[in-house]
């Protein structure tokens, strides 16, 4: 394997007639590593998926799967690439075995093989129990599991996972998770989601596209550096407010700061200031404080996932979020 | 070849389970046992000829039914997303799906082979004849498969593929008739050559060409080619 990244795109791009959906994408995942992928409906997640998978070409660029170029060795790819679609792609009038032996054979998996891969994936994804029932009354939860397993059948070096948990109940999410998260560990993932906490739980890096455009790609924690300049810190100081505001605002690093009468807590005060990036920023506050007052409750709050998303796709292009 | 074999019993296990696929056999085998009836005991022929021509417009508006579903299901189902991404070169995909619907079209011949009983019971038939009536009911029904098993890949919506395939495979059935208007020997040919029912008409009187056998077996390589090469193209 000369290719070290198990998914490689390349300026990717699609187009469909005069629409572009998909503009000059580059990014890679390695082995071993879960990459989330991030983007409002309509982002091009989907249609990033499908040509990674192979369902469509890309209008321009490369795209390289486990070595295999899509465009010259479709089939050679196929072979290591479990897909789960956005929709599970499911026959109704099968059962969940029948289901599952049809794609393993297809997938290549040697005959005397199928029963104990059959018995790993349903057991990783929870299956057991319907083993032998018709796919059109499986509920959606099961729907979705049966074809994650599809996707596992075969032990592929890539697995796309179009939002594996959509659907799913809090129980089946942490369940599928852990899935995800043990095979994610020898395999390289990448998987779509809406679900922002999600992303922080199982994946290493985190892509945000929006407009068919790659806006970041980093893991969470760089993400949240780089996407604010400033901190807030809010505390709960035994103290007149005027005093405090006063000794905050002398000290270095701090920008902004108000002060108030505790709504909930009589006779303390809150306070939010606003405060440079610094590192030990939390500390020096506390040591200014309690030097004179008693310290109730300091935090420094993190940009979550959430918010960085959303400033990502609030604004056009990557140079205008780093700015 | 293992791949196409996969499909083939996935294909075999949804035909199983279909609604359509008992209708289709059932209205053929009810309407074949008619013609066959009305022919032997009506107008007294200890032969197939009639039957096989009837047998013949009857399977050009019924196979659309099995066709239909071949790929215009997969789509709806969202199944196609599957297919395209397993393993699966497009000629595979494509043989895969028209072996399964011949595999019914032999089910349905063979269960018109009952109707044979009686014509050996009480008359004397020519069992050369027969056979050869047999082999272009065959080639004639997947001829058919493989026209309305590509006009279903044209199509999400079942019902359109077999609207399509239907007056298609109608116009082959009746293009030789087109002979008559014609004053150019080349068009005249042409439209007997392209005829479904004048080709059939040499296996019906017992006349097994290979000609004919040609024409049948070009028309589903034809078919199957541009079924691969769409799928391909459509990626």
């Amino acid at each position: 394997m000369s290719n070290p990244a198990a998914i490689s795109l390349e300026s990717v791009s699609k187009r469909f007639g005069s629409r572009t959906i998909v503009h000059d994408m580059t990014f890679s995942v390695a082995r071993g590593e879960i990459v989330g992928f991030l983007g409002p409906n309509g982002a091009g997640k989907t249609t990033t998926m499908r040509m990674i998978a192979g369902f469509t070409t890309s209008s321009s660029g490369r795209i390289t799967v486990a070595g295999c170029d899509m465009a010259t060795h479709n089939e050679a790819a196929a072979r290591k690439i479990g897909y789960l679609p956005e929709t599970p792609p499911l026959y109704d009038t099968l059962n969940v075995f029948q289901y599952l032996r049809f794609v393993a054979r297809v997938k290549g998996v040697p005959r005397g093989e199928i029963a104990s891969e059959l018995d790993r994936v349903s057991a990783a994804c929870r299956l057991e129990a319907v083993t032998h029932r018709e796919i059109y009354k499986l509920s959606k939860g099961y729907r979705q599991r049966v074809g994650l397993a599809q996707a596992l059948l075969g032990k592929p070096e890539v697995l796309l996972l179009d939002e594996p948990t959509a659907g799913l109940d809090p129980g089946q999410i942490q369940e599928t998770r852990e899935v995800i998260r043990s095979f994610g560990e020898q395999h390289a993932v990448l998987l779509s989601t809406h679900i922002l906490p999600e992303v922080t739980l199982i994946c290493r890096r985190v892509a945000i596209i929006n407009h068919g455009r790659l806006l970041a790609i980093d893991s969470p924690a760089a993400l949240q550096r780089a996407s604010e300049q400033t901190s807030r810190v809010t505390l709960r100081v035994g103290a007149p407010a005027a005093d405090v505001q006063a000794e905050l605002a002398s000290m270095d690093g701090v920008i902004e700061v108000s002060a108030h009468d505790s709504a909930d807590a009589p006779g303390l005060v809150d306070v939010e200031c606003q405060t440079d990036n610094r590192a030990d920023m939390e500390a020096a506050i506390a040591r200014a404080i309690t030097k004179r007052w008693d310290l109730y409750r300091l935090e420094r709050r993190q940009p979550t996932l959430e918010n960085i998303f959303l400033r990502y796709i609030g604004q056009g292009s990557p140079e205008e979020a780093s700015a | 070849m293992k791949r196409v074999l996969a499909l083939y019993h996935k294909e075999l296990l949804g035909y199983f389970r279909s609604p359509i696929a008992y209708f289709v056999v059932a209205v053929f085998l009810v309407g074949t046992g008619y013609f066959f009836t009305y022919n032997m005991f009506l107008t007294g022929s200890a032969s197939m000829d009639e039957t096989f021509r009837n047998m013949g417009i009857l399977i050009l508006t019924l196979l659309p039914l099995v066709s239909m579903r071949l790929f215009a299901g997969e789509y709806n189902g969202r199944t196609m997303e599957l297919l395209m991404t397993l393993p699966l070169k497009p000629w595979e995909l494509v043989l895969g799906k028209f072996l399964g619907a011949v595999t019914i079209l032999l089910l349905m011949t063979a269960g018109t082979l009952i109707d044979l009983m009686p014509l050996y019971l009480f008359g004397n038939p020519q069992t050369t004849t027969i056979i050869a009536g047999y082999i272009g009911f065959l080639l004639l029904g997947m001829a058919c498969l493989a026209v309305g098993q590509f006009f279903s890949t044209l199509t999400q919506n079942q019902i359109v593929a077999a609207l399509i395939t239907v007056p298609v495979l109608l116009s082959f059935w009746y293009v030789g008739h087109l002979q008559n208007f014609q004053v150019s020997p080349a068009l005249r040919g042409l439209f007997g050559y392209l005829s479904f029912s004048l080709q059939y008409a040499n296996f019906v009187q017992g006349l097994l060409r290979s000609e004919a056998v040609a024409f049948y077996l070009i028309v589903c390589a034809i078919a199957l080619t541009l079924n691969a090469g769409y799928l391909q193209w459509r990626r």
